[in-house]
């Protein structure tokens, strides 16, 4: 019975938030609508019992990921745009002329007539499961497979977020030249750095 | 049964005749509804009274009287404060993000209140005794950050957006320290619920976690010092730093939405000391395991955790009236360059330490196994 | 602890709508009472008395984005760790002990590899300092 009941808010919430992130053109109400989007998403891992899961999506996602966006944003001064694409498609996020959307509307039906082709059987099959609330801790397990068969994986994982670590300390690093004219400016107050 | 406290009462007969009759999900539901409610009215007491104790403490501190008008002692005071935050005008500045401006507090709010569903007042008295409990508590948490860089955000005011910035970096900063230090209590106590990590703590307070072992000792240390930039306390209030922000991320927030605000803040601190005094202070346990079994045991268990957590509490606001405010680069370079690396150095001590003596503690190696 | 019910998560679901009628609550009764009276210089943003210039949605410096960057690694890092710490103490009561804390510190000395690097490039610190490439004077 809760399992049912926090399906349905969970996914109405996914729902309606989505289409909420899209429609608004504010990036900043964008951000918080995948907020809500974020966590609905967790509200459905707790229906299937992926409680570990449900946990570290609001951890990286809500605290991290959003945060970072936000960030992102206020990089651009968190303003918010308006669209200048032409009247109709005003109603439409913007996204591009008309061209952009006509191509993106012949990509998407092929795209849904492949999946749909290869999930034909998927539909005859569905029925509707008697759900019985029950769901088994899932931390100790993932932490028996972590070490034992996916050992590899794991240890690999931590040398990719290195690489991600390295590689987005050097994006985001700023250059360490800067044009002459500056330093002309700000000399007499940083002459002492030079030691550093 | 679940480790809940809807669990708990099911045990009893008469409720359990009741969960027949209107269905074990239902009961559940009205347990856990009268339950949450009455927790979430003790909190927000203790956070009202939490705003008295700090000016008390701080006029204590710096020789003065403090609030004395209202009530006795001036206990009073904060409902006086509550109808002063609801009958002022909420005003909005004209330019500003007018959801985002509402949907700020709530967001800080949230953060704070979701927490306390898995926080042990006692062995039973458990909301839920969630199988990834604490690691729950640091993610919905993150919440607070959310909420309060858009109020910052949200105000388009220039002190607020700094405070919204810094209070929101800060936060995430400090969240690695406290991260690595809460995995040290957990390879201690091998679980994630609070229950469990509680459990070894029982008896005398050289059992509790703090004195596990030298590493534990300095990790608890690290542990509240990062909790108070997590909860933006002084020394590392600078998300609301007055003598330079005005008052930070809340400057445009006036009536009851700053109220709600800053009862998110002193129920966040509440909550944190709660959760150091269960991850290192032995959490609810009392010695001798006095009265065990009875329904007294459970009360003597929430005083023990009740008064442990205030004693933490005074330390926090202490600290406050006592340390000058760090500047910004100092505040990231102690996160980045002590905090985080001693936490990982006592992750390491301490999973050297439970292999090589078996997952024994200081007093256990010292005395023997007769000290329990 | 083998079998629970999905219900161990009501009180969560309970405490987000209790909070949502706190904030509600609150809300209305700030409603019903408070004096509205909009207009006039109050509902400025309070730039110490002055008339503010501007809006404050400006550009802000891509420090704190680096900072997210670096807490965002660390996060995921340590969700990793979690399920790992949490068997820790069963596998070594089972006699792996020596076995997991080679997992362990592993994964960990990768990560400390991480903060070691950013903490020798200069990206821990809050002001950077830069290196000239013209000299003046």
């Amino acid at each position: 019975m809760f399992a049912n009941i926090l399906f349905s808010v969970s996914s109405l919430l996914v729902i309606s938030s989505c289409i909420l992130m899209m429609w608004t053109k504010n990036l900043m109400h964008s951000c918080v609508y995948l907020l809500g989007v974020l966590i609905g998403v967790a509200g459905l891992y707790l229906t299937l019992g992926a409680d570990f899961v449900a946990a570290t999506q609001i951890m990286v996602y809500v605290g991290g990921v959003v945060i970072l966006m936000l960030f992102a944003v206020m990089l651009t001064g968190g303003k918010d745009y308006q669209s200048q694409t032409q009247k109709i498609l005003n109603l439409f996020p913007s996204m591009g002329n008309k061209y952009t959307f006509m191509w993106g509307v012949g990509v998407a039906f092929v795209f849904g007539c492949t999946l749909i082709y290869f999930f034909r059987n998927l539909f005859s099959v569905i029925k509707v499961i008697e759900s019985d609330d029950s769901y088994t801790p899932t931390i100790e397990r993932l932490g028996e497979l972590l070490v034992t068969d996916h050992l590899v994986a794991f240890e690999i994982s931590s040398v990719l977020l290195l690489g991600a670590l390295v590689g987005a300390a050097i994006i985001a690093r700023p250059r360490k030249e800067r044009p002459a004219f500056i330093d002309d400016i700000v000399d007499d107050h940083h002459h002492d750095e030079e030691h550093h | 049964m679940e480790n809940t406290i809807a669990g708990y009462f099911l045990s009893f007969a008469p409720v359990q005749h009741l969960a027949d009759s209107l269905g074990v999900g239902f009961t559940s539901f009205l347990i856990f509804f009268a339950f949450c409610t009455l927790f979430l009215v003790i909190l927000a007491t203790v956070g009202g009274f939490g705003t008295i104790a700090e000016r008390k403490i701080s006029a204590d501190l710096q020789a003065r009287i403090g609030p004395n008008r209202v009530g006795p002692y001036g206990l009073f005071q904060l409902i006086a404060d509550g109808i002063k935050m609801i009958s002022k005008e909420d005003i909005m500045p004209r330019s500003a993000d007018k959801f985002l401006y509402y949907l700020a507090p709530f967001l800080s709010l949230f953060g704070v209140v979701c927490t306390i569903a898995v926080m042990p007042f006692s062995k039973n008295l458990i909301l839920t005794d969630l199988n990834v409990g604490v690691f729950y508590a640091i993610a919905i948490s993150s919440l607070v950050g959310v909420g309060i860089f858009l109020g910052g955000y949200a105000s388009n005011s220039k002190w607020s957006l700094l405070g919204g910035m810094r209070g929101a970096s800060q936060i995430i900063s400090y969240e690695i320290p406290v991260t690595l230090t809460i995995m040290m209590i957990v390879l201690i106590a091998g679980g994630l619920s609070f229950n469990t990590l509680v459990a070894e703590q029982a008896g005398m307070p050289w059992n509790w976690y703090i004195f596990h072992n030298p590493f534990t000792f300095i990790g608890f240390f690290v542990f509240f010092i990062s909790t108070l930039a997590e909860t933006n306390r002084a020394p590392f209030d600078l998300p609301e730093a007055e003598s330079e922000l005005v008052s930070g991320y809340h400057t445009e927030y006036t009536g009851i939405r700053f109220g709600l605000f800053a009862l998110a803040e002193y129920i966040e601190i509440f909550v944190v000391s709660a959760v150091s005094v269960s991850l290192f202070l032995g959490g609810y346990h009392i010695p001798f395991g006095l009265l065990e079994g009875t329904f007294s045991n459970e009360i003597l268990q929430f005083g023990s955790l009740f008064l442990k957590t205030c004693a933490l509490y005074y330390v926090v606001i202490w600290v406050r009236w006592t340390f000058p405010r760090l500047r910004v680069d100092q505040l990231m370079s102690i996160c980045w360059k002590y905090l985080t690396p001693i936490a990982i150095f006592n992750l390491v001590g301490t999973a050297i330490w439970i292999v090589a003596f078996d997952g024994r503690s200081m007093f256990d190696l010292f005395f023997g196994s007769g000290v329990h | 602890m083998s079998n629970q019910t999905l219900n161990v998560f009501m009180p969560i679901a309970i405490m987000m709508l209790l909070a949502a009628l706190l904030f509600g609550g609150a809300l209305l009764a700030a409603h019903l009472l408070s004096p509205k009276k909009p207009g006039g210089d109050k509902d400025l943003p309070y730039e110490c008395g002055e008339v503010p210039e501007g809006s404050a949605w400006s550009m802000f410096n891509v420090r704190f984005y680096v900072v997210g960057l670096i807490f965002i690694i660390f996060d995921v890092e340590s969700v990793l760790m979690f399920p790992v710490a949490a068997i820790f103490k069963k596998m070594n009561a089972l006699g792996n002990g020596t076995y997991i804390l080679i997992i362990f510190l592993s994964f960990i000395s990768v990560l400390l590899e991480g903060i070691a690097y950013c903490w020798k490039k200069g990206d821990l610190d809050w002001v950077k300092s830069y290196k000239r490439t013209t000299k003046i004077k």
